[in-house]
């Protein structure tokens, strides 16, 4: 063996690691950002501010009251397309005098309120119902959408599960509720172009307020640099392959394919009406 | 073999760096929790109903009321986070008779707030006995006392059986109060029973300060929640700064990144200011609370405005029926230097001689974005206005994206139809170039 083909291995070898290691590194990371490994989240939250944090496909669990408003918040990246999905375990229908009406709502990281494209955003249950549930699935994330748009942009998004209708005496009565996310993959049809500079990420640091406003020290300056990450809310973990979906789209493929039909189509063409070379030639 | 060990010398050596990454990025996580609960403990104050109805036996397991409230206050003094103050209030524990003023002056502290002696706390919990009167608002008040007034979380959990027997003061009133009065104050309520004037009641005392009512049936349940609601306030969630927005742009308050609460009555715009430098992308939401009952239909808009009183861009929410609160945001990016110079110079006089207030602006090139907030949020005659709803602003200022060259990724085509597209160019090109070739080699022999 020389040691040329040696280190071509080597670096092959190397080269296979990373890719095992950036196939681990999503996962792996995320969890260890979420706190309890695997354990899914058994609390949500009451407002934006404190919605609990699922990473994509993690289910979360609480136990509240009816007629409460619970908020977990999820990441999606571009090019994905969120389904959120909710079940609720009614309270036991011997204390339940009617039916009630439940709803999720998807708000995205500017708690902008995200259509539900289709799936069952509200429901009713009818009395003797044990268990109901709810899913949304979002519009594919785009990659960057102008600002004036509503259109959904990778970063955070909240779910929030309530009661929207229900008798009057039931309201208090003990539920237990379980949420989740599945995102699934558009492929290279929602690879848009452009990318956002930073992911919507809900904020959640204190603000401060300038006191000697028009002074022109702005906030604007100091901020960028003080609490890059710190402002915000709370670790939503970055989808694997990163916000923007990363470089790769089979749009490459595509692309590079039709090149070279192109090529070959062109050398046939020419072939063609060139007519084979004539014999003098030689 | 040699290629073998190397590869598998590195797979570990790139496995022990990534593992030592993920366990500094974990421990940093780990250190910045407490880190960020170094500040003003999280503070909760129990509030429990010692009144004569207490001593009903109806929890579904047999038990009095208060024998359930106690087994649940043992509970939760032995599980409270050691990071979390917590005291206890009572109302209705001492006076036994019948004159109303008396009984209505009947609310005191327990044990308080403070790090918890659990044997202490627990012993001062056994000695209670259901006795009085139930002056739900005057015991509120005492309890928003009892937290004090320094920064962080403060939750009222209060545990009654029965309505306010006082009526003055309407304790729904005072809770708004309270709540408006910038202390973050939050009350959550559990009720012992399932009276309809209870309910109601007790769910208008959460919904006014943003906490959650439950309707309790047994001590295991009220356990179970007591705890949930005391972890609730070990969150690590920083309290937002109160600020005032103003009814015009010109004497807004200034805003950095961050999260604000404000108050705004029905149909009265607030205004606020945020400085962003040209390359910088504004970012903001707003979420105006129903802490009160209101119309079902309702909306939020959310406007941001140069200092010339030009809209830039706005965000609209809107709902209808039931909710906690309705919210909106937008992202306004601020171009780069000015292109045209005309245009641009006309801007920046608008910008000194708005903003400037006399004091002129310091620094070239930053803008000053206006944000104006307003509801369309209505209520039936009979609610009160004031104070007004809750709002929740967050402002961020990110740099701002690119514009895209294309709205496809890269630029890049996919699909059969620009493949057929290329493969046509290509034969065309092929065609042509052959032809010519061919025109070539005729005119070469002729000639």
């Amino acid at each position: 063996m020389t040691a040329r083909t040696r280190t071509r291995r080597l670096s092959r070898a190397g080269l296979l690691a990373a890719a095992a290691l950036l196939a681990l590194a999503g996962p792996a990371r995320a969890d260890g950002e979420g706190g309890d490994g695997e354990e899914s989240p058994a609390e949500a939250g009451t407002t934006f501010r404190t919605a609990t944090v699922l990473d994509q496909g993690q289910h979360g669990t609480a136990t509240a009251s009816t007629g409460d408003y619970l908020y977990w918040v999820f990441p999606v990246a571009a090019g994905q397309t969120a389904t959120a999905e909710a079940t609720v375990t009614l309270p036991d229908s011997a204390t339940r005098s009617g039916p009630s009406t439940w709803r999720i709502d998807v708000y995205d990281g500017l708690r902008r309120r995200q259509a539900c494209v289709s799936g069952a955003q509200t429901a009713v249950a009818a009395q003797e119902d044990a268990e109901i549930s709810l899913d949304c699935t979002l519009r594919t994330v785009r990659s960057w959408a102008e600002p004036w748009s509503n259109d959904p942009l990778p970063g955070a998004y909240y779910l929030r599960l309530t009661v929207t209708d229900l008798p009057d005496r039931d309201l208090g009565l003990p539920i237990g509720a379980e949420a989740w996310t599945t995102v699934e993959d558009e492929g290279g049809a929602g690879d848009f172009g452009g990318e956002l500079a930073a992911p919507l990420l809900p904020v959640g640091s204190a603000g401060s307020v300038d006191e000697n406003a028009g002074s022109g020290d702005g906030a604007g300056d100091g901020t960028e640099e003080d609490g890059d990450q710190a402002r915000y809310l709370a670790a939503v973990p970055e989808p694997e392959g990163g916000w923007s979906g990363g470089w790769w789209t089979d749009r490459w493929l595509w692309t590079a394919g039709g090149g070279v039909l192109g090529a070959v189509a062109a050398v046939g063409g020419y072939l063609l009406v060139r007519g084979p070379r004539r014999p003098s030639a030689g | 073999m040699i290629t073998r060990r190397w590869s598998a010398a590195l797979l570990c050596g790139l496995f022990a760096a990534f593992m030592a990454g993920t366990l500094t990025t974990g421990a940093v996580a780990d250190e910045t929790t407490p880190d960020s609960q170094e500040g003003p403990p999280p503070r909760v104050d129990l509030v429990l109903d010692v009144s004569g109805s207490m001593r009903e036996r109806d929890m579904s397991d047999g038990q009095s009321r208060m024998a359930a409230a106690q087994q649940a206050f043992n509970e939760v003094i032995d599980a409270v986070p050691d990071e979390v103050y917590l005291g206890i209030r009572t109302l209705g524990a001492t006076y036994p008779g019948d004159d109303v003023e008396v009984g209505c002056q009947d609310s005191e502290q327990l044990y308080p707030v403070g790090p918890v002696d659990r044997t202490e706390a627990k012993t001062a919990v056994a000695t209670l006995r259901p006795t009085g009167w139930t002056p739900i608002g005057l015991a509120l008040r005492g309890a928003n006392e009892d937290l004090g007034d320094e920064e962080g979380t403060r939750r009222v959990v209060l545990i009654t059986d029965g309505e306010d027997s006082c009526g003055d003061p309407d304790p729904c009133v005072v809770a708004r109060e309270l709540a408006a009065s910038g202390t973050n104050l939050v009350v959550d309520t559990l009720g012992l029973t399932l009276d309809d004037a209870v309910r109601e009641q007790l769910s208008c005392i959460a919904e006014a300060t943003g906490g959650t009512y439950t309707a309790v049936q047994d001590a295991g349940q009220l356990g179970d929640r007591l705890n949930q609601l005391v972890r609730r306030a070990d969150l690590p969630v920083e309290e937002p700064t109160d600020v005032a927005g103003a009814e015009e742009c010109q004497d807004a308050p200034q805003l950095g990144v961050g999260v604000y609460n404000d108050r705004a009555v029905f149909g009265e715009h607030r205004w606020y200011r945020v400085a962003v430098q040209p390359g910088q992308e504004l970012r903001a939401s707003v979420s105006v609370a129903a802490d009160r009952e209101v119309n079902p239909d309702y909306g939020v808009l959310l406007r941001a405005v140069d200092e010339r009183g030009r809209e830039l861009t706005r965000g609209t929410g809107a709902g209808s029926g039931r909710t906690d609160v309705v919210s909106t945001g937008l992202r306004y990016p601020v171009p780069q230097e000015e292109d045209e110079d005309g245009d641009g110079e006309s801007t920046a006089d608008g910008a000194s001689g708005d903003s400037g207030d006399g004091e002129g602006n310091g620094e070239a090139g930053v803008r000053y974005v206006c944000l104006d907030v307003g509801d369309s949020f209505s209520a039936p005659d009979a609610v009160q206005r004031e104070p007004g709803l809750p709002v929740e602003l967050t402002v961020d200022v990110v740099s701002a994206p690119g514009e895209p060259g294309d709205v496809a990724a890269f630029g890049l085509a996919r699909g059969w139809v620009p493949l057929v597209l290329l493969t046509g160019a290509g034969l065309v090109a092929g065609l042509a170039w052959g032809l010519l070739a061919r025109l070539g080699t005729a005119i070469g022999r002729a000639s």
